[in-house]
Formats: structure tokens, C-alpha cells, sequence
């Protein structure tokens, strides 16, 4: 270890307590050097981005201190923090739509702003190539959060805050996002890398510090930590990374599609002639890049997107664009890819929430179909319980609850149902290793208890985790369907990328 | 049709859409910051009125175009603390101001000069002609290009309608938001209290309750015909400015043997709810116009 290493940023006990009383960081200290990339890594609602926010301004500490560069400093504002060098970009890029990208560098930068490098020359220097003149409402997230990263520079920032930079991006784009990172290292500057995805953080990051529910449960060099050490600081307790599982007995088949075709809202075929069947006592993942189709065929099947041609057999029933309150009926359940659009009704209830979809059933009503409260609070209060939703009240907004939290009254929700199917889409996304490994376990007791899943992600490890069988979707059709058992994950990569199975030689 | 028609056609086009043109005009700057005023014919009513008494009393007719662009500043003031720092709703605050206006007014002139009704100011508080046309109509030519260029040509007016359209980012960006609003939205409702003492210090030339007659909504369903762009609401102002100078021909003409007059003089506004009706799929307001912008 090198010793004289210049400190950029030393907070010491910083603890934070919201007027409500919950204490969100509990005497937390680290030391972050000039010149090094530096993972924050914990689960949602650990209090990363709440102490990246005190240290950015935003947020007024309780107590502690903070010194940058050696000086100790007091921010009113961010403001005072873009000041002395601090930039953040946040989750969802902090810029205006209808602006192109240059009118968004220059948006807001005070009167008396003189330029360090001149634009040209940062892009030149940094790598970050982007489209200047194009609107941010007309590029990717990918490019977006590239805009506000230059920006942050162009202020002249020499600490970087990225809160989960690489959330919304593709695996090709978090490549390139990496390589423009490691650039500005070499330039100097200080990057801080808040992420709760372990393989990133070992990836880019030389120092790391875990936080666990407010205070710090580690603090260690990125080359001397392990993913299963990492998991165990993050979440307090072993996981299984790898999900222990046992042999699978399939029984007959639950849901038989036969040629489906499926359009986009734009008129385009998603879905081009897809036949797969699913199952009980099995899990079936359907693997794939976001966007070949996969949401439309799984759309289709729930009856939530209309089959222009082919069949779905569910229970030997034809049930092909049947309305999605019949196949509930049935015993088929959906954890719908976007809780926030799909899943919930963000400004209801989370009691409402609970029961939405089942709240027909005769168990929540009274006579003169009136909703009979008690049963519902019993209702969602057994799923707090059960599922570990952490919510202030029942009757708080969905919308006030973390994205995990979220995601877990929905789980929680459909697996009330007692279904025989469960159609999870991406279950575990943007969720935390705790959340994740639960979920993955609840679907996984499904199987074994003789039920069908059908398991749509683009996690790779999850759908190979899971699955007893796997399909690989490409442009709406399947490269291919294989036991999981006798396919490696190259070759599952290789199917992504539109090579089919008989191509690469297996079978 | 003469010469001197043509020009006397003209001149009343001009002077009818002068109000509509500023008014419209400060509201397009006002909602580009997110703040959507709809009391707009209200400020032009008290301005109008708060003008008269001004020039009235000092014979002074500067002083009262200058007392009645203060009054529209001073709703703007009112409107842009309530809006933008108290976070209340546009719409109700709006609302309000008309209201106030349309009970304040009459009681100002009874009070004022104890008659009812309206008041006619003397030739010393008229406002004069330069070149034979009204100034305030030549500024309101010089403004709509300012303004234009301001909103879409300055850093200021970037941060501006950076606030219309994504508060959030631009906070985040180091744009002052409230202020920027704040300031805005009395800008804004300045225009409206100059078109106000155009009225009725220059135009018309006398105050009433019914002053506005509804231009202060027309100036909103204008906005919205010129998507938010001051030079499209200059060609929507005057468009709707000879939709009345029209309707003012056809009354004399043998027209109005066969449709009664009552049903002509409601053409402009037929006028300008086809228009918007027409405009409204098309226009894309700033997105966060009227929407109280909150920190989380």
C-alpha cells in the first residue's frame, strides 16, 4: 500500500435523524482518497444515498463532520458543494427533457462561472462522446447520464458522486460506462460509486464501504473482498448466492403455447411464432436482451396484449386473449414487469394494493358488497408480516414505500392468490440481495410444492439459477428451449446474441 | 374601400389586439416558468382602474400607465408568493384575482368619484399619440421580439423555462427556482397591467367593470393557440384582434338585418374556442406549468 495517499474526503460520525425519528445514519465514518474510485455498497434503504446526499449538500446532517481536502466544511446548499468540486448525478439524471444536451451543460451555471477547459476540449479529454445538439428526451438513459456527467465536470468537479449509475443501462452500455470511468480516474479525479449490485462494485471500485441499515458494517480494498464476504456485510447474514436446489419432478403440462404472434404498440411483430409449454413441479425461464419481445409474449399470455395468431392452452382450457380475470379464476398469477406501472396504483393504499385483482373475493366483503375492513388490515398484515414489508402504516400510499418494498406487496400479493402458475417478469429488479434472495426462494418453494412457474428475466444468473429449463428469445423467437443442466451460460449468452442452439452445437 | 378605411381598419385591428398581444405575451413568459396565471382579465381590470386614478388625480398620464403596470406587478407578487413559495394551486389563486377585481372595481369608482358604474378621465390623463398612433401600442411591437429573444436566446431564458419544464433538474442545476418564478410570474402579470391602463387610459378611455370583456381569457386560449412561443401570439393577438374589428363592420353593414347583433359580438369567441379546440392537440405546454413545484 502506497503511504502517502492525499485524502479527498474524511466524514467522521455523520449521523442523520429525520424529524419523524428515524435514524437513517448512525455515526458513520469513512475516508475516501484523491484519485480512486470507491464503491458504496448496501441493500435499499441501507442510507447510501442519504449520506451521499449530506456529503453533496442536500441534506443537513445531525452530527459529525466532513472535511475535503483536509478542510472541514459546512454546506448550506449544494450549491457550496459544487463549489469546492463536489458533483453528483443522481439515479434519474438531474436534466430537462425538451433541452438538447448542450442547452443542459450550460443550464443554471452562475453568472460569474468561468470555464477551467473549454468544452470541447473535457469531451476530448475524457472520452465522453455525446450528441450535443440532440434533445435528452430523444436519447438513451445510457447517453443521458453520460450528459450529466459532463456537466458535472464542466463545473469543474473533482469528486464525483454516481448514485446507481448503471440502473438503467445495458450490459454493452455499462462496459463503455466503465471505460469512461476508469479514463477520468486516470485524469485524477475522485469518483464515488454507490451501487448495490456486488459484481459491479468488485468490478470498477478500489476501496469499498458496506453500510448496513445506517452505520458502516465494513470498509475494505476491492482486491482483498470476496462477492460471498461483500453479501454477508450488506445483508448481515450468509446468502446463498447460489440457490441450493433439488431434482425436479415435472408433471403434466399447465400452459401449452402454440405459434404465437404478437405486435408492438407500434404495429411491428414482437412475438414471431413462439411455441413453448410449461410444466407443474417446474420452473421455465425465458432468458433474453430486454426489448426481443419477451414483455409482449408474456403480455399475450396473460391476456393483457392481444395474439394476432397461434393459440395458449392453460389447464388444456383454450384461454388464447381470454380476459385476464378469467385466468386468475383459473389459478394463474402475473408479477407484472413494471410494479410502478402494472403492479400498483401508486397514490392507493398499500391495504389496497393487497387486495387489488382479489377484491371480489366474498372473504373482503360484507353483504351489500361492502369492503369489510378488518378482514383486508388482517389480510395485508399478514403479508407485511410474512413478506417483511417495511411501511410506516397500512394506509400509506404505495408510492411512499422503497422499490423493494413495492415489489414485495406485489409478491406478496399474486402468491396470495394460491396460484397453480405464477408468471414472474424480471421479479427481482432493482431489488437488494435480501429482497432478491426471497423472492427467488418463494418461487423456488412454488416448484417444489408441485406448482409451475414461468420466469421471464434478463439476469442471466437468475434465470440460469432457477430454471429447470430455459428459453432464449431473440428478436421474438426462441433460439432455443434446453434443460439448464446441459447449456452453459456462454452458451446462453451466445443465444442472446441471435446465434440458435443447432448453430453452436448443441444437441 | 379608401385609403383612409384601409388605415382606420388597420389602426382599430392594432388597438384591439395591442391588449391581447400583452397580455398573452407576459402569460407566455409567466407559464414558460411554470406559472399559470388565469386572472389575467382581472390585473387588466384593476390595473385599468388603478391607472385612471392615477393619471386622474396627477393629470399625469406616464404617471398613471407607470401606477398601472405596478398594480399588475404587485398581483403578480401576490400570485407568484402564493404559487411559487406557498406552493398553492394556480388555478384557485387565479380565480381569486378575478374575483377581487370584479367586486374591488366598482366599489373603486363610487368610491373614488362617487358615481356608478364607469368613469370617463379627462384629456390631461389620456394618453398621447406619438407619430398619431398609441406608444403603448409601439412598445407592445418592441416587447414581443424582446421577450422572444430573451426566453429563447439568453441563459436566463433557459433557466426560465427550465422551470416550466423540469423544476427538478433545474434546482438541481443550480437555477433558483422559486425566484425564477416569482420573478416570472410579476413580470408576467405586468404585461397584463399595461394592457390594462391601455384601455383605459388610451383606447377606450374610460373604466368600467366590464373593461376587459373577456380579453384576459382570450389572452389564455392564445397562449395555448401559440404554443407557448411569443411570435405565434402575435399572429394569434391579431388575428383575433380583426375578428373583432370584423364583427364591428358587419354590424353596420345590411348583415344585421338577417342575424341580431347580440349573436355577431359573440364570434371572437366562438372564434377562440374553435381556434384552441383546433390548437390543443397539437401545442405542448411547459410540463410542469401549474404544477406547484415541490422539493422532496
Amino acid at each position: 500500500m502506497p503511504p502517502e495517499k492525499e485524502v479527498a474526503i474524511e466524514m467522521v460520525n455523520i449521523s442523520k435523524v429525520y424529524p419523524d425519528g428515524v435514524l437513517a445514519l448512525d455515526k458513520v465514518s469513512l475516508t475516501i482518497y484523491k484519485g480512486e474510485i470507491h464503491g458504496i455498497l448496501g441493500e435499499n434503504g441501507a442510507g447510501k444515498t442519504t449520506l451521499m446526499r449530506i456529503l453533496y449538500g442536500n441534506i443537513k446532517p445531525t452530527g459529525g463532520k466532513i472535511k475535503v481536502f483536509g478542510k472541514e466544511v459546512s454546506f448550506g446548499s449544494s450549491k457550496d458543494a459544487i463549489k469546492i468540486g463536489i458533483g453528483m448525478v443522481h439515479q434519474h439524471p438531474s436534466l430537462v427533457p425538451v433541452f438538447t444536451a448542450l442547452e443542459n451543460i450550460y443550464l443554471g451555471l452562475p453568472s460569474n462561472f468561468k470555464e477551467q477547459v473549454s468544452l470541447k476540449e473535457l469531451i476530448e479529454r475524457t472520452g465522453i462522446k455525446v450528441p450535443l445538439e440532440e434533445r435528452i428526451e430523444d436519447v438513451s438513459l445510457g447517453i443521458a447520464q453520460k450528459v450529466e456527467i459532463l456537466k458535472v465536470l464542466y463545473r469543474g468537479a473533482e469528486i464525483l458522486i454516481l448514485d446507481e449509475p448503471t440502473t438503467n443501462m445495458t450490459v454493452e452500455e455499462v462496459k463503455e460506462f466503465f471505460s469512461t470511468l476508469r479514463n477520468l480516474k486516470k485524469m485524477g479525479k475522485t469518483i464515488i460509486f454507490i451501487s448495490h449490485k456486488l459484481k459491479e462494485v468488485l468490478d470498477i471500485t478500489d476501496n469499498i464501504t458496506v453500510l448496513r441499515r445506517g452505520k458502516v458494517s465494513g470498509s475494505l480494498p476491492t482486491s482483498q473482498a470476496t462477492p460471498e464476504e461483500l453479501a454477508k456485510l450488506m445483508v448481515g447474514r450468509e446468502v446463498f448466492l447460489k440457490l441450493e436446489k433439488q431434482g425436479s419432478r415435472p408433471g403434466e403440462k399447465i400452459l401449452r403455447v402454440e405459434d404465437l404472434w404478437v405486435k408492438r404498440n407500434d404495429g411491428s411483430w414482437a412475438v414471431k411464432g413462439v411455441s413453448f409449454e410449461v410444466r407443474y413441479g417446474e420452473i421455465f425461464g425465458i432468458a433474453g436482451v430486454e426489448g426481443n419481445g419477451q414483455s409482449e409474449l408474456i403480455e399475450a399470455i396473460t391476456g393483457l396484449r392481444r395474439a394476432e395468431r397461434g393459440k395458449v392452452f392453460f389447464k388444456g382450457e383454450n384461454v388464447t386473449n381470454a380476459h385476464p380475470l378469467k385466468l386468475y379464476t383459473m389459478g394463474l398469477a402475473h408479477i407484472p414487469e413494471d410494479r410502478q406501472k402494472t403492479g400498483l396504483i401508486l397514490d392507493m393504499s398499500v391495504a389496497e394494493n393487497s387486495i387489488l385483482g382479489i377484491h371480489r373475493k366474498r372473504d373482503f366483503l360484507r353483504p351489500m358488497m361492502i369492503f369489510n375492513e378488518n378482514k383486508i388490515k388482517e389480510h395485508v398484515e399478514r403479508l407485511i408480516q410474512q413478506y417483511e414489508i417495511v411501511v410506516s402504516k397500512i394506509n400509506a400510499p404505495a408510492r411512499s414505500l422503497s422499490g423493494g418494498n413495492q415489489q414485495k406487496v406485489v409478491v406478496g400479493r399474486e402468491f396470495s392468490k394460491t396460484p397453480d402458475l405464477i408468471i414472474a417478469s424480471q421479479p427481482t429488479r432493482g431489488l437488494d440481495v435480501g429482497a432478491t434472495e426471497y423472492i427467488r426462494s418463494l418461487l423456488l418453494k412454488m416448484r417444489n410444492n408441485g406448482k409451475a412457474v414461468l420466469l421471464m428475466s434478463s439476469d442471466i444468473d437468475e434465470v440460469m439459477g432457477l430454471s429447470d429449463r430455459v428459453a432464449v428469445i431473440y428478436e421474438g423467437e426462441f433460439m432455443g428451449i434446453s434443460e439448464t443442466s446441459s447449456v452453459s451460460e456462454k452458451e446462453i449468452g451466445m443465444m442472446m446474441g441471435g446465434y440458435k442452439m443447432g448453430e453452436i452445437g448443441i444437441k | 374601400m379608401d385609403e383612409a378605411m384601409l388605415l382606420s381598419i388597420l389602426l382599430q385591428t392594432a388597438y384591439a389586439s395591442t391588449p391581447l398581444l400583452l397580455s398573452s405575451t407576459g402569460e407566455i413568459l409567466s407559464e414558460r416558468a411554470g406559472i399559470v396565471n388565469i386572472g389575467l382579465e382581472g390585473i387588466m381590470l384593476l390595473s385599468g382602474f388603478v391607472g385612471v386614478v392615477v393619471g386622474q388625480e396627477t393629470l399625469n398620464p406616464l404617471l398613471g400607465i407607470l401606477a398601472g403596470i405596478g398594480a399588475g406587478a404587485l398581483v403578480g407578487l401576490i400570485h407568484g408568493m402564493i404559487t411559487a413559495y406557498m406552493k398553492g394551486d394556480h388555478v384557485i389563486s387565479g380565480l381569486g384575482i378575478n374575483l377581487f377585481a370584479l367586486g374591488f372595481v366598482p366599489y373603486g369608482i363610487y368610491a373614488v368619484w362617487g358615481v356608478r358604474g364607469y368613469f370617463n378621465p379627462s384629456d390631461q390623463a389620456k394618453v398621447p399619440k406619438v407619430f398619431g398612433v398609441s406608444p403603448i401600442f409601439i412598445a407592445s411591437l418592441v416587447l414581443v421580439p424582446l421577450i422572444y429573444y430573451i426566453l429563447f436566446k439568453t441563459r436566463f431564458g433557459l433557466s426560465l423555462r427550465a422551470c416550466g419544464e423540469d423544476p427538478h433538474s433545474a434546482d438541481a442545476s443550480g437555477v433558483r427556482v422559486e425566484r425564477m418564478q416569482l420573478l416570472a410570474s410579476v413580470i408576467g402579470a405586468s404585461f397584463s397591467g399595461l394592457a390594462g391602463v391601455f384601455m383605459s387610459l388610451d383606447w377606450l378611455t374610460t373604466i368600467t367593470k366590464d373593461l376587459p370583456a373577456g380579453r384576459g381569457f382570450i389572452a389564455l386560449a392564445i397562449v395555448n393557440f401559440a404554443n407557448w412561443n411569443p411570435l405565434l401570439g402575435l399572429l394569434g393577438s391579431y388575428v383575433f384582434g380583426f375578428s373583432w374589428v370584423a364583427i364591428e363592420w358587419l354590424k353596420i353593414s345590411a348583415l344585421k338585418q338577417v342575424i341580431p347583433v347580440t349573436l355577431l359580438n359573440t364570434i371572437p369567441y366562438l372564434v377562440t374556442l374553435a381556434v384552441t379546440a383546433g390548437a390543443l392537440g397539437r401545442s405542448r405546454p411547459p410540463k410542469y406549468a401549474g404544477v406547484p413545484y415541490k422539493k422532496e
